[in-house]
Formats: structure tokens, sequence, C-alpha cells
């Protein structure tokens, strides 16, 4: 059992003090521009809550909302089982493990400006490879225009910048189960099937969680990558909130952009604290277990 | 922590199965790269001396002439190793805190770093600026440095803090009756035996830094851009697609340089607490 130790708060200090500068007064901030009709920082006017009403009853707010949580919606259908799938084929490949791993880790230190780059110049009708495979197809390939296809490279793109996170998460919980369990399965007789079910999934689960949300916020809220591909057209169909939000910064509507901000916190602080919630009552169902 | 590789007899079907699976995998991840690497190697706007399409080492050569892309490889790496430094020296003790000690409000402080970390970047970089511009911080590097600690601290103390419980209690009592004080016992004894896990946060912050460009463009508006601030500023009219390309293969490389150092020791201490 942990020590009580409320002196535990200094070590602390140095962590929280530069997340307060970062984040805590930023937030304050922008909780209070959100009240304001702001021409320049010196010229602004109180309006009370009204950038809030606009937002929560304007339509584009609830289109943006609804092409955000289905991205992330396939986002996490596609990544979530593929990252867990080749987790479960490195961890029987003794050999490529490592290769495995450090493959994966590479679309996650690529700067995220370029990544839209790259996939662009990959299906380049003119010069790259795919483009050309799909010109020699008779595909006609067109992001720029056709919805579908600039939902399509988003949602490839995203799962090659991030299935690899999944993957080394899941492939972390799988290593933390000990052998023994195996060998106990193997002795019952389980079959894949069940050791899945029964050993690997209970134990992965608490990785997962987190993946799952790491996923779904980072999806939900995609912006550099989206931004690049197509600017959130074909006639805002790839729209998404931060896409709204960054065009009324970009615009200089300081007010309306806070009071966005706001509302978005407010959605981060929500999923935080579900997650929150089910995470300990589970932790707490595995201790009366182990009781 | 053993390997939970399954020792069972397997059929050469599912051996073959798994290395088509990891071929593809490899295919499917390389295939963006090869094409970034090729473009960067080939002369991609008109010259007087090459043939556009050619193979060259134009864009190279080119990086090195242009001083904004040298100053920004420069800046990258200052405001990189800033944040590392900054946020590991605070995240260790932070974990320490909450890997060994109960305290008033500390799940507080765990949902605080939860928050932090999922929190989207540009739901606060029009309040960043406005303050990072009141004490100068904009156009320097280490503005960035700081403000990439909202989302490395959390990642930090989150694996920071399982490397640390997975050493033993008596670890620390011992060195404690063996006369150690805190900050002696943090340098000499629990650095080195969680070792492994400081290269793991020193690389997953360095990844998340790297990468970030939310804060890092609208905190450099007229000096201090860092490698993605310079690509960005590359792009325009007729752009040069070869020199953009080549600039992102040097922006891959301490990335893959960090991966190969941390390779034995990538999925590791991801124990989630809340």
């Amino acid at each position: 059992m942990k020590q009580q130790f409320n002196g535990a708060w200094l070590f602390l200090l140095p962590a929280l003090g530069i997340l307060v500068f970062v984040g805590v007064i930023p937030l304050l901030a922008v909780f209070n521009y959100s009240f304001f009709d702001i021409f320049t920082l010196q010229n602004a006017y109180w309006i009370g809550p009204e950038w809030y009403e606009k937002i929560i009853t304007s339509e584009r707010f609830y289109a943006s909302l609804g092409r955000s949580l289905l991205f992330s919606l396939i986002v996490l259908v596609v990544q979530m089982p593929l990252g867990v799938g080749l987790a479960l084929v490195l961890a029987k490949s003794p050999n490529l493990q490592i290769p495995g791993l450090m493959l994966l880790a590479i679309p996650l230190v690529v700067p995220w400006n370029m990544i839209p780059t790259m996939w662009l110049s990959l299906i380049n009708a003119e010069t790259g490879l795919l483009g050309e495979v799909f010109v020699w197809a008779g595909l006609d390939f067109d992001y720029k225009f056709n919805a579908v296809h600039t939902w399509l490279v988003l949602i490839l793109m995203d799962t090659w910048h991030w299935t690899g996170l999944v993957a080394v998460l899941a492939f972390a919980g799988l290593s933390a189960i000990p052998n023994a369990y195996y060998q106990a399965a193997a002795i019952d007789g389980a079959s894949r099937w069940q050791v899945f079910r029964y050993i690997q999934l209970p134990k992965l689960a608490d990785v997962l969680f987190m993946a799952l949300l790491l996923r779904f916020m980072d999806s939900f809220m995609i912006y550099t990558e989206a931004f690049r591909i197509n600017a959130g057209g074909p006639d805002n169909a790839t729209t998404f909130l931060s896409l709204d939000l960054g065009e009324e910064i970009n615009g200089f509507s300081y007010g309306s952009a806070a009071a966005r901000s706001v509302v978005y916190f407010l959605m981060v602080l929500t999923i935080a604290s579900v997650f929150k919630t089910i995470m300990s009552s589970r932790q707490s169902q595995d201790r009366e277990m182990a009781i | 922590m053993s390997g939970g590789v399954m020792r069972q007899p397997d059929g050469l079907g599912s051996t073959l199965f798994r290395l088509l699976v990891i071929l593809a995998l490899a295919v499917f991840i390389l295939l963006p790269l090869a094409q970034t690497i090729m473009l960067s190697f080939i002369s991609t706007i008109p010259r007087h001396d090459i043939v556009k399409g050619s193979f060259s080492l134009i864009n190279y050569e080119n990086i090195f002439s242009t001083p904004a892309l040298t100053a920004s490889i420069v800046n990258s790496g200052l405001y990189v190793l800033m944040n590392v430094s900054l946020t590991l020296v605070v995240a260790l003790p932070g974990a320490y805190a909450l890997s060994r000690y109960r305290f008033v409000g500390d799940r507080h402080v765990l949902f605080l770093l939860l928050a932090f970390r999922i929190t989207p970047p540009v739901v606060l970089s029009l309040p960043v600026f406005i303050l990072f511009a009141k004490f100068n911080l904009v156009n320097s590097p280490v503005g960035i440095a700081l403000v990439h600690c909202l989302f490395n601290i959390p990642i930090a103390v989150w694996i920071l803090e399982s490397f640390i419980s997975a050493v033993p209690r008596e670890f620390d009592e011992t060195a404690f009756l063996d006369g150690y004080n805190l900050p002696r016992f943090f340098v000499t004894k629990l650095v080195p035996i969680i070792a492994p896990g400081i290269g793991v946060a020193a690389f997953f912050c360095f990844v998340f830094s790297w990468v970030e460009v939310v804060f890092a463009r609208i905190l450099t508006v007229t000096g201090g851009k860092p490698i993605t601030m310079a690509i960005n500023a590359l792009f325009g009219f007729r752009t040069d697609i070869g020199l953009v390309m080549a600039m992102t293969v040097f922006s891959l490389i301490p990335g893959v340089a960090m991966i190969y150092f941390v390779r034995n020791h990538l999925a590791k201490g991801f124990v989630i607490r809340t």
C-alpha cells in the first residue's frame, strides 16, 4: 500500500507550475475573451454569452461536429483492430519484433505538415507512385473535387500515421502478460480464439482503452493534416471542428474563436471525465476480484 | 516483465501468413517515404543546366546554400532539446511522487494531466500567443520549448511513473537507510535504474515536440522558425517540391535515429493509472 504523504505536492510543483503557465492561464484568458466582441485587444466590448448562442444555434457547428464524429468513428473502427492485429502478429514473430516496431514508429516522427505533402505527391497523377498506378488502372481519382475520394485520402493517411501508436501500445500490453497464463491455457487445451478472448483481451483492456482515448481525441480534433489535403473541401465535406476554429482565428474574429475554444475544451473535459470514470470503476473491480 | 511470446508449435501456414502481414505493413509504411526520398533526388523545377525530372543532388545543395533553411535546422534542434530536458527534469520528481505516495488531490493531478494531453493545440493557440507576446517569448525557441510542455509533461509523467512503479519500494528505502538524501538518490540511484524509461520518455517527448506545427507556427511570426515552418515557407506560386522533399528527408533523420536508439524499449512502460 502506498504511503500517505501530502508533502508529495512539492515534487509536482515544477511540472504543475509550467502547466499553469502554458495551460491554465491561457484557458482562463480564452474564457474571458469569449464574452467580448474583440476588434483589437485594446478595443473590446462586453457582449455576454452572445457568441455561445450563435455557435450552439448554428447549423454549421452541428454539421462539423457530425463530420468530426464520423471521421473519428471510421478511424477507430479501422485503426484499433488493425493495431491489435499487428501487435498479435509481432508478438508471435520473435525475430521480426524489433524491426516491426521500428517500422511502426517511423510515421510518428514525420512532421504533421509534411504528411499531407507526402501523400499528395504519392497520389499525384504525373509523378506519384500511386497516382501512376491509378492512371494505368484507368481510375479517375480526384481528391480535390470528389468528397468520397478526399475522405479516402484522409483516412488512409491517418491510418498510416497513427496505427503504429495503437500497435506499440497493444504490443506493450501483450509483453506484460506472464508466460504462465499461456502455459495454463495450453494445459486446458484452449483454442487460439479463447486465448485471445479470455487472456489477452482482458489484459490489454486498460492499455487499449488509453489508445482508444488518444486516437479518438486526436482524430476528433484533426487540424493540420486535414487542412493541408483539401482545406475543408470539396464544398465543406471535410470541414471538421478544428478547421472551423482555425478559420475564425485566421479571420481575426477572436471573440467568436475564443467561445468556440471554450466549447471544444468542455468537450475535451467531458470525454476525459468519462474515460476517468470508466477506468476507476474497472480498477476497483479488479481490486475486488483480487480479494 | 517476461515476453508475451507463446510457445506453441506453429504450422508453416501461419508463419507464412505472419511474414506476409509484416511485408504488407512494410510496403504500406515505406511507400510514402520512398516517394519522398525519390522526389528529393529529382530536379523538379525547370533550371537552365538540369533537365526537369532528372536525377540530381541540387535540392540538397540548395538546402545548404539557403541560410533560412540551415538556420531552421538549428532552431528545431534547439527548441526540441530544451523541451525534452525541461520536460524530463520536471516530470521525474512528479512521476516519483505519483508512483510512491498517496496525497490529497492526487487523482485530480492525474485528471489534469490527461485533460492537457488531449487538449488540441488549436484551442489554446490564440491566448498562448497573446500571453507569450507579453513575456517576449515569441520568435524564440524558448517559447516553443515551453508551450510543448503542455502535452509532453503528461506523456513523460505517464511513462516515467510506470517505470518507477516497476522498481520495488525497498530499493528506495535501502538507499535512504544508506544515508542518501533525496536529490542524490534521484541522480545516482533512480535515474540509472530507470534509464530505459528515461530513454522512452525522451523519445516520445522528442517526437511530439518535433512534429507539432500549430504552436510552432503561431509562435514564430518573423524569426526563430523551425524546420516545419521553413518548409511551409517554401510553398508558393511555383513550389520547388524537390527542395520541400529534401528538407522533409532532413527532418526525418533525427527521429529515425532516435527510433534506432530506443528500439529495444519502444513498447515498454505504458501502465495505465487514473
